[in-house]
């Protein structure tokens, strides 16, 4: 299987999103908005029931669930390092904000769940899976800070736009057709497991048989 | 010359500051074999890149992670191991010192976890756990930084008198429920037996064990290896998007217990981070990995 590389300025369009494909790989150039914050999904929320304004436009962004170190010198924020978090503890925020947003592409690590993969399909947008562990290579793509929301948050909870050159590669994990390699992981990981546990009573019995001929397992007194 | 309060704060200042800016010799050595042996496309580009990114994190001195996790200490005291002031509080200041010198700086991790409210400070902070060596003059000391991608996905379990079956089913349903989201290909520890205390240590413990090296007990190096080719039929892959590659190691350790037997399961994420220092009554450390 050859794997495609596209080379994409976001933030993506619907179009653009619906011509990728899950396992693609994809190169990042132009802006992109990062968090790592539960707070800040919660908050967002709240901007959407009127509490507050809206700290930047966030309008058919591309969002990603990438941690930062921001901070303000002379008046001007910097960016030191990002690095993608766990995605699927936003999984009870992100439909919601997809669909009010109109996010075309998503992404962190680990995935969404179903309810999200749906939401994406339906507004046309993907899901992008960065490497964990990654902070020195995508960290280098940081090009400017375009802008900082909400810097009375930790800095890693803070909304930042990014202009980045270069940005990954990052997986297509969950496509915009409604495909997701984490659902389909998980349930082939489902599928095999009677048959992994089988080859497991198979190697523990012979394994038994060649090393521990006397043994008596699970033969105990209470 | 005791092992000094100064030397125990610089030891773990930097053990932790190293951690955080490279993986172990033994994990690249795995994510090697791993591409190899990977028949997945996408995994193998992904495992490529997992090498490119500890060795431009070497190569630059940057972090490969920008979750630096929580301190987490291991410290083996000999017991003709002589010290000169206060060990606990040197590993606390080391760590306060670090934080303040550290660049690029780390992020605020640590967690109150009633109030929610995160800094670089809190109750029981760093996490360090003691224990003695009989006949030994020198002080072990582990640095295993905790972040949030694996920590989150450890869990443990008591079963009354379990098969090894059993004990095994539930390591695999762990793996699982774990999925993409511990960061793949990970380390797993696995504890059994003791107490419900003791296990979590065990399997904590398992997870700083060397690729590569299996545990002395045929009975139990049988488990790890039978466990590990087991994980890897599960399809999850490198970060999760599909692939062979899903562990790199299962370590097992065990302890005696009731017939209440705790089986514990951790995760260390693909950089598997470790870092170890050996302090000596004369003021000598020898850095151990």
């Amino acid at each position: 299987m050859a794997i495609q590389t596209h080379r994409k300025t976001f933030p993506l369009s619907a179009q653009e999103a619906r011509s990728l494909r899950a396992g693609d790989l994809v190169v990042i150039d132009g802006e992109i908005v990062i968090t790592a914050g539960m707070p800040t999904h919660e908050r967002l929320l709240g901007c959407l029931d009127g509490k507050e304004p809206l700290p930047m436009s966030l309008q058919g962004v591309s969002l990603f669930h990438l941690g930062s170190f921001s901070r303000e010198v002379d008046g001007q924020f910097e960016v030191l390092y990002l690095n993608p978090t766990t995605s699927t503890r936003f999984n009870p925020f992100m439909p919601r904000l997809i669909e009010s947003f109109e996010w075309h592409a998503v992404g962190g690590k680990g995935g969404l769940d179903r309810h999200c993969a749906d939401t994406l399909q339906r507004v046309g947008g993907v899901y992008l899976s960065f490497l964990g562990g990654g902070c020195t290579l995508l960290s280098q793509a940081i090009k400017e800070v375009v802008e900082v929301g909400w810097s009375d948050m930790l800095t890693h909870y803070r909304l930042v736009r990014l202009r980045v050159e270069g940005l990954g590669p990052a997986t297509v994990a969950i496509d915009a057709h409604g495909r997701s390699l984490y659902d389909e992981e998980r349930q082939t990981a489902r599928d095999r497991l009677p048959g992994i546990l089988r080859d497991l009573d198979a190697a523990r019995e012979q394994q038994a048989s060649e090393h521990h001929p006397e043994a008596e397992i699970g033969n105990v007194d209470e | 010359m005791p092992i000094s309060y100064e030397l125990v704060k610089t030891v773990t200042s930097q053990l932790y500051d190293r951690s955080l800016r490279g993986i172990p010799a033994d994990a690249k050595e795995a994510l090697r074999r791993a591409d190899a042996a990977e028949s997945n496309e996408t995994a193998k580009h992904t495992l490529r890149i997992m090498l490119q990114s500890a060795e431009a994190a070497e190569r630059s001195q940057h972090f490969i992670c920008s979750d630096a996790g929580v301190p987490v200490f291991f410290v083996r005291v000999g017991t003709q191991a002589r010290f000169s002031g206060s060990v606990r509080q040197a590993i606390t200041d080391g760590f306060a010192e670090l934080v303040e010198t550290i660049q690029p700086p780390l992020l605020p991790h640590v967690t109150n976890p009633l109030t929610l409210e995160r800094g670089y400070r809190g109750k029981g902070m760093p996490i360090v756990t003691f224990d003695l060596v009989d006949n030994c003059d020198h002080v072990d000391i582990t640095c295993s930084p905790k972040a949030l991608g694996s920590g989150r996905w450890a869990a443990l379990e008591i079963f009354s008198f379990p098969d090894l079956k059993t004990i095994e089913n539930f390591v695999m349903e762990t793996v699982i429920k774990a999925g993409s989201q511990p960061c793949p290909p990970v380390v797993i520890g696995v504890g059994i037996g003791g107490t419900f205390d003791y296990a979590a240590k065990l399997a904590k413990e398992a997870t700083l064990r060397p690729i590569g090296e299996q545990h002395p007990e045929t009975l139990v190096a049988d488990m790890e290896r039978r466990l590990v080719e087991a994980i890897n039929k599960t399809g999850f892959g490198p970060m999760g998007t599909g692939g062979d590659s899903t562990a790199m190691a299962v370590h097992v350790n065990y302890a005696a217990g009731h017939g209440f037997t705790p089986v514990a399961v951790a995760f260390n994420c693909w950089i598997n981070r470790r870092t170890r220092a050996r302090l000596y009554n004369d003021g000598r450390v020898e850095i151990v990995e």
